[in-house]
């Protein structure tokens, strides 16, 4: 009979650590799992801040943790979605909304009958047929009812300060009794491909059933395996080089995230309810970090509070579990912070290794079924941001013409030539972002679909311009009746996220 | 203004037709011109089809109405396939269109009932079913809207005539403006440039030229195997079944809302009731017996007269490697095989037709939109013979050498990959697009016998004692409500009678 | 209400179209704008060696083109002028270099103080005092980006292959996000009220919207003239070649850096070196010349092997009455024709993206401004036209009918003044806007054998010593400029190697 897991021990550091730790104790002290977190120093900064899909109130749920008290403690904010500004010569900024479109008209997309209109002369942009997008224009946020209207169903992602984030679920992990070691290093003794011990600053030596690497981009469990190897990105990525801010708080606050691309890459404006953080990725090779700070302070037009920090980046992934050694979050996967994709991987990692938490001691077939999965996420989730890069339409700038003449990964070439041809998008297995983000970003950079689906000529150009005026009319009337995103966060919160496990 | 693309499809049958009725539902005739040539001489394959709850998708998307279309073809209704002597001599399941239970704490019921198991508690998966439920006491009616009730867990099909269903599709299609020629085509002429097919020659002599061709010719493949020399990738290592003797007997009081499949010793026979009759057939491979052995066998098998001489049917599992071929689009047979174990075979034309229409060309054939095409086509044909594969491989018979030959063959990485990790911990597969869901794989894989070892740790977290209590109170919610259904007799008698039906009454007067 | 413009579409690829596309796409962008251009693989451009002048080099700098990049692509060669044979009189020979001749001194033209000199006995050789003719007649081009004020600038243009460069500049826009469509236009759908382009439907039913509509469809003019009907000005009775015939030959020497035009019975031939090849072609009058005869004599005169059958064309020199009505504009052959005499084809389609591209409307068509653009499009095909009549009109030949008919044809009031003026003091007063300034003029006029009778007093004033110490200093600067350049074909090698 198998034999269940029972020790764990996490290595690494903040969010990556925290929530694989605490998510581990959660889901299984009931059934007698210890979870040991060897935390590694910190390396956030007061002005970090993690951006985050709407998914991950999924990993919330399953965590037990209420939106409301987990937007409090974070001095967070829900947000509808992100602005990309300037990424596009001349063309205005578009919304990047965390809809879904779940029908369309006749069983066909309305971006179909979007290309029709548009290719007739209408003016309106794709993302005015968005909810969600009218509302982050609007700054106007929904109460916990779902909004939706057939054609655009909305959703809120959220925008948390790192460090108290981080903190808050510290405490739920200290109290659902993770054991937490510091140490400023660990030494890890291996066997073939299972780590047999890791030992930290004060000789100790811990063993486990698994380990998790929670160390980042280090990866100091997993790189040091055999099959750990990293795969890098470097070479598709145009930026290897972070800087995070922090600003005033903006008021009114805004419902979205503001993505503006400039001359050697682009700057992130991430609300917050006390402040604002900014995050900008360069090219360092261009910029000297201090120019970068010049810039930032010019382009955001903010006057910078606390300190800036610089760090390099390294996108790139490696097998995510090798033997008795799970990697969560960037150990695994790493991706730049653009589309509210880090915490993302982190979550998405802690999910799966949770949902696929080993049943044999002996025999950790789930390694393959993890490791698969997540490098398809992975590549998936490099290719959508690679779309951002390749489509710009920043002329004559060597930045940007070299970012758009990067190699393009051969299922984002096809995603780019089935969208140019018919509007329509192919979506692979394990794709954290769907058709409707796709249409959302191609035609929001501009890659207009030449040609649109016959099908849609079964309405008539009377009837059809009858429906879009009625969606655009539906949506301005809901808007207008919501409150703002200040006022939402004043009215009493609503609790959402009920127990599971009780 | 417009210039209409002339299609021409090549058959009719089934494919042919459920081709010309999409294009026409659904496409202004200044976009396409849909032209069929059939010819009456030319049989289809068409004794009794089985379908999946997807066609209803079809169905409403050309706007067809359901009573009239059941009525007009001898339809049934279809809630499961049941599985006789498939894993083992003896067994029964049943692959039901619908779930097991329902999931607890946000983890899959039956990892619950393998916790159950392990615990001691013999649960019987498929009393936890409704579909399979209602299935074995042959009730039927409509699944409700309501996701909290326990009779919304469950979908349905149909059991048809083909031919008729054909038939019916075609007034609808002539009535929306396709035009049908009589004839058999004799020559394909390709364009000595493009190399695209240009024109057929009919038997009249006639020259029927067009833009687009739709190959229904079915196992034939006129266009796209003939004239274009399309490669066809072979699946017979895997699914050895290459033959089918086919036919109809008098209906029988056994009236199932189901499929029946029945292993035999070189393959498996099909059972599908009709309104006027039941359609039967034994899938064989002739590499394991000899023709007129594989009709005697089903000819003693058959819980009614039989209405005529079998008809054998020759075919080779797999499919084209591009089932668009330049202009060319092969539809049904013409594009592949899977046998009609798990009744495939209509969804595998609808999968088809729907995604010409997404990717339906202008005048210039775009590349692009091909290539996507067969992408999702091929997607279609892969994840169906994994699942088919499944049936064959994963069994303990030991009295036919077929049985020892699946169950040892090698079988494609993807299919060994989910059959391992169901073994390790009652992991199911979840893909994106295509067949079949988790619940299929689980009824498949649970059926044929085998037994995972462990199960998601998650499930621990519930106390046992409300599982135990959950459970029954589940149980006896299907019970309950499975009692109050009325039969699948009673239910077709009102909803959609045919004119030719014969009275269950009448019924099973066995030769 | 046309109020916005968003959707551009050019009808015609070609030279015209592409170059159209291609300024669009780098100067509008195609983010805020569409950029759709429609051609059909079997409409041929008429795409035969073309040569250009000096401008050209702005209208690559603006696409921001490699200039090696953009000579290698198109099989190109160095243009410093042309020679002009036979055309005064059979056996004689002269030369239009590009540039200034000599050198400004005294706030008046160099050729004021030359005239002066010659009167006095100095070599009537104008050319000694062009450093582009020095060069042409020495085979040697290099770029003079020194930076040395003390030597001349040596201008420069391009002979290169048409279609090339029309199939680079569609690589180079298609890459900036303009939509290529292929297919034959078959209908144009105007709007009912005002009569605006509103669409255009190709063969396969394709309907292209539009707001604006650059016709780039050649001669025929198919939105300009088909749709709209805006009318034609011929200019047949002073300009009376109305065919040409093409035909490219093999390479026989190192490329000159001279496009040759040959006056010949009814006409006159061209000749343009490209790289790998070399161009020809004889424009001529059918009304003097029957086209298969023109043919005949055009292989005759090749001085290599014949590399494809001949290629006939016809045209009506004239030009398009608006070359902007409504929300179309022409370009190109669509807007008129001008025979390539002076090697103006390109650089009118270049003036009228200029244009276009410095009025370009935002909100709606306004008429005041599309007067305007009209005028001053009128105005430019006009004077380059004059132009070209000189050449015809100060000619001594009357040996065949053509050149006795042109010799004694009348001609437009404006030249008669030019004429006139430079004959009494040796310049024609040319205006600030005109292509042609008064060293082409005199370069063509001189060489055509007009001898002016005065120069200006100013040049009167200064000590003789000084004049002929300005003159040699001009003259050293010039063949110290020259000596140091490579050869032409050195350069190309060196530089820009096609196929």
């Amino acid at each position: 009979m198998s034999r269940p897991l029972k020790s764990v021990v996490v290595v690494g550091r903040d969010a990556a650590a925290w929530i694989a730790a605490y998510g581990l104790r959660f889901a299984f002290a009931r059934t007698g799992l210890e979870v040991t977190l060897v935390e590694l120093p910190s390396l956030l900064s007061p002005v970090d801040a993690f951006a985050a899909l709407p998914t991950l109130s999924g990993l919330h749920r399953l965590l037990n943790i209420p939106e409301d008290q987990l937007l409090k403690a974070s001095g967070g904010l829900p947000t509808m979605g992100q602005r990309y500004a300037n990424w596009s010569g001349g063309k205005a900024p578009f919304i990047h909304a965390y809809d879904t479109q779940p029908v369309g008209v006749n069983n066909v997309d309305l971006v179909q009958y979007w290309v029709k209109a548009r290719g007739e002369g209408m003016g309106v942009e794709f993302d005015d047929f968005s909810l969600g997008a009218a509302m982050a224009k609007a700054g106007r946020m929904a109460p916990d009812v779902d909004l939706a209207a057939e054609f655009s169903r909305p959703a809120h992602g959220y925008q948390l300060d790192a460090g108290r984030y981080v903190d808050f679920i510290r405490a739920r992990a200290l109290r659902a009794g993770v054991v937490h070691c510091p140490s400023s290093q660990v030494r890890v003794t291996a066997l073939g491909d299972r780590i047999t011990s890791v030992t930290l600053d004060d000789g100790t030596a811990l063993q486990a059933d698994l380990f998790v690497d929670a160390s980042g981009s280090d990866a100091l469990l997993l790189g040091q395996l055999p099959g750990g190897d990293f795969e890098s990105w470097a070479d598709l990525y145009p930026c290897d080089r972070l800087m995070a801010a922090s600003g005033p708080a903006l008021s009114p606050l805004p419902a979205f995230a503001h993505i503006a691309a400039f001359r050697s890459g682009w700057i992130g404006l991430y609300p917050l309810r006390e402040r604002t953080a900014l995050v900008a990725a360069f090219d360092s090779k261009d910029l000297s970090d201090t120019d970068m700070l010049q810039r930032l302070t010019v382009l955001t037009g903010l006057k910078l509070e606390g300190e800036a920090v610089c760090a390099p980046m390294t996108p790139g992934m490696r097998r995510g579990w090798i033997g008795n050694c799970v990697g969560v979050g960037e150990a695994a996967v790493c991706v730049e912070p653009l589309d509210a994709v880090p915490l993302h991987l982190i979550q998405t990692s802690v999910s799966h290794l949770i949902t696929q938490f080993p049943v044999d001691a002996d025999d950790l077939a789930e390694a393959r079924l993890y490791s698969a999965s997540l490098a398809a996420h992975g590549r998936n989730i490099r290719d959508f941001q690679l779309a951002h890069y390749r489509l710009n339409q920043r002329r004559d700038e060597p930045f940007w013409d070299g970012a758009r003449d990067g190699p393009v990964p051969e299922g984002l070439a096809h995603k780019f030539a089935l969208f140019r041809a018919r509007g329509e998008t192919a979506i692979y297995d394990d794709e954290t972002f769907q058709a409707s983000n796709w249409t959302s970003i191609l035609l929001g950079h501009g890659l207009v679909p030449g040609d649109y689906d016959p099908r849609v000529e079964m309405l008539s150009p009377e009837e059809q311009i009858r429906q879009m005026q009625g969606m655009l009319g539906f949506i301005a009337g809901e808007v207008k009746g919501l409150p703002t995103l200040d006022e939402h966060l004043n009215a009493r919160p609503s609790s959402i996220g009920s127990a599971l496990f009780g | 203004m417009d210039k209409p693309l002339r299609v021409v499809i090549v058959g009719g049958g089934t494919s042919g037709w459920m081709t010309a009725a999409a294009l026409t539902g659904t496409l202004k005739p200044n976009i396409c011109r849909v032209r069929l040539i059939e010819s009456d001489e030319i049989g289809i394959v068409g004794v009794g089809e089985a379908t999946l709850p997807q066609m209803r998708e079809y169905n409403e998307a050309i706007g067809i109405i359901e009573p009239e279309m059941m009525a007009r073809t001898n339809g049934t209704f279809k809630l499961a396939i049941q599985f006789r002597d498939w894993g083992f001599k003896g067994s029964e399941y049943y692959h039901p269109f619908g779930k097991h239970g329902q999931p607890l704490g946000g983890i899959g019921f039956h990892h619950h009932w393998l916790r159950a198991r392990q615990a001691g508690r013999a649960y019987d998966l498929e009393d936890f079913s409704y579909a399979v439920v209602a299935s074995r006491r042959q009730k039927f009616e409509f699944p409700v809207s309501d996701l909290k009730a326990i009779n919304s867990t469950y979908s349905y099909a149909y059991h048809f005539d083909a031919s008729l269903y054909a038939k019916y599709l075609r007034g609808f299609s002539e009535q929306r403006g396709a035009v049908r020629t009589e004839g058999r085509v004799v020559d394909v002429t390709l364009d000595p440039l493009s190399g695209d097919v240009a024109s057929v020659t009919m038997d009249s002599g006639e020259v029927i030229t067009g833009d687009l061709f739709i190959d229904c010719s079915g196992f034939r493949a006129l266009l796209i195997g003939k004239a274009l020399n399309s490669p066809f990738e072979s699946w017979n290592k895997w699914l050895p079944c290459d033959r089918a003797w086919a036919v109809p007997c008098d209906r029988s009081p056994d009236f199932t809302p189901y499929t029946r499949s029945t292993a035999r010793e070189a393959g498996w026979q099909w059972r599908i009731p009709l309104q006027h009759r039941t359609g039967n057939g034994y899938v064989f491979s002739s590499g394991f017996i000899e023709e007129d052995k594989a009709r005697e066998t089903l000819m003693a098998n058959l819980d009614g007269a039989a209405q005529q001489d079998p008809r054998l049917l020759r075919f080779e599992a797999g499919r084209r490697t591009a089932s668009w071929t330049r202009n060319c689009v092969a539809i049904g047979l013409a594009s592949g095989f899977l046998e009609p174990l798990e009744s495939t075979s209509i969804y595998l034309v609808q999968a088809a037709v729907m995604a010409l229409l997404r990717f339906f060309p202008r005048q210039k054939i775009d590349p692009v939109l091909v290539a996507e095409f067969n992408r999702r086509v091929d997607n279609e044909y892969d994840r169906i013979r994994d699942f088919l594969i499944l049936h064959y491989h994963l069994n303990t018979r030991d009295d036919a050498e077929i049985w020892r030959y699946c169950r040892n063959m090698s079988v494609p990485d993807s299919l060994a990959e989910k059959i391992e990790m169901f073994r390790h911990r009652g992991h199911l597969p979840a893909y994106k697009d295509g067949l079949f869901s988790p619940a299929s794989w689980l009824s498949v894989l649970h059926g044929q016998g085998l037994v995972p070892r462990g199960y998601e740790r998650l499930a621990d977290n519930l106390e046992f004692d409300d599982l135990v209590h959950r459970m029954d109170e589940l149980h006896g919610k299907i019970d309950a409500r499975v009692d109050a259904m009325p039969s699948h007799d009673a239910f077709i008698r009102d909803y959609c009678p045919s004119p030719e039906a014969v009275p269950l009454e009448r019924a099973g007067a066995v030769a | 209400m046309r109020t916005t413009i968003r959707d551009i579409v050019i009808v015609g690829g070609g030279t015209a179209g592409w170059m159209a596309a291609a300024a669009l796409s780098k100067v509008m962008g195609t983010q805020r704008y569409t950029i759709t251009l429609v051609e059909s693989d079997q409409i041929g451009t008429v795409g035969v060696g073309e040569a250009t002048i000096p401008p050209i080099t702005l209208f690559n700098g603006v696409l921001g083109l490699d200039e090696n990049e953009f000579m290698r692509e198109t099989n190109a060669t160095i243009k410093l002028g042309i020679e002009f044979q036979n055309w005064r009189r059979p056996g004689h020979s002269y030369m239009h270099p590009f540039g200034m001749m000599g050198a400004e001194f005294s706030g008046i033209g160099f050729t004021n103080h030359w005239l002066r000199w010659v009167k006095a006995g100095g070599d009537p050789d104008n050319l000694r005092f062009s450093a582009e003719a020095q060069a042409a007649l020495a085979g040697k081009f290099g770029r003079t980006t020194d930076g040395n004020p003390n030597l001349p600038k040596i201008n420069y243009a391009f002979h290169f292959d048409a279609s090339l460069y029309a199939a680079y500049l569609r690589r180079f826009a298609v890459a900036r996000g303009v939509t290529r469509l292929e297919g034959k236009v078959v209908d144009v759908t105007l709007g009912a009220e005002d009569g605006y382009i509103d669409s255009i439907t190709l063969e396969d039913g394709r309907v292209i919207r539009g707001d604006l509509f650059l016709d780039c469809s050649g001669f025929r003019g198919l939105l300009i003239e088909q749709a709209l009907g805006v009318g034609y000005e011929d200019w047949s009775r002073y300009l009376p070649v109305n065919r040409a015939v093409a035909m490219p030959c093999a390479r026989v020497e190192d490329p000159v850096p001279l496009t040759r035009a040959i006056a010949r019975e009814a006409g006159w031939q061209w000749r343009i070196p490209l790289q790998h090849r070399t161009g020809n072609g004889y424009v001529y009058c059918d009304a003097w010349l029957e086209p298969d005869r023109a043919a005949e004599l055009l292989i005759e005169r090749l001085d290599g092997e014949a590399q494809a059958p001949p290629n006939h064309l016809r045209f009506v020199t004239g030009r398009r009455k608006s070359c902007w009505e409504k929300n179309c504009l022409s370009l190109g052959l669509a807007s008129g024709f001008l025979e390539p005499l002076e090697s103006t084809s390109i650089h009118l389609i270049q003036v009228v993206i200029s244009k276009l591209l410095a009025l370009f409307p935002k909100n709606g068509f306004e008429p005041l401004l599309i007067a305007r653009f009209n005028r001053e499009i009128e105005r430019d095909f006009t004077y380059i036209r004059d132009f070209i009549i000189a050449h015809y009109k100060t000619t001594d030949r009357e040996d065949t009918p053509f050149w006795a008919y042109v010799k004694h044809m009348e001609i437009p009031d404006s030249l008669t003044d030019k004429l006139e003026s430079f004959r009494r003091r040796g310049e024609v007063q040319a205006e600030n806007f005109e292509l042609f300034k008064e060293p082409n003029w005199f370069y063509v006029l001189y060489g055509q054998g007009l001898v002016p009778d005065d120069y200006h007093p100013v040049a009167d004033v200064m000590a003789e010593d000084d004049l002929k110490l300005r003159l040699a200093q001009i003259r050293s600067a010039i063949v110290q400029r020259v000596q140091g350049l490579p050869t032409h074909q050195a350069f190309l090698e060196k530089n820009c190697s096609g196929a």
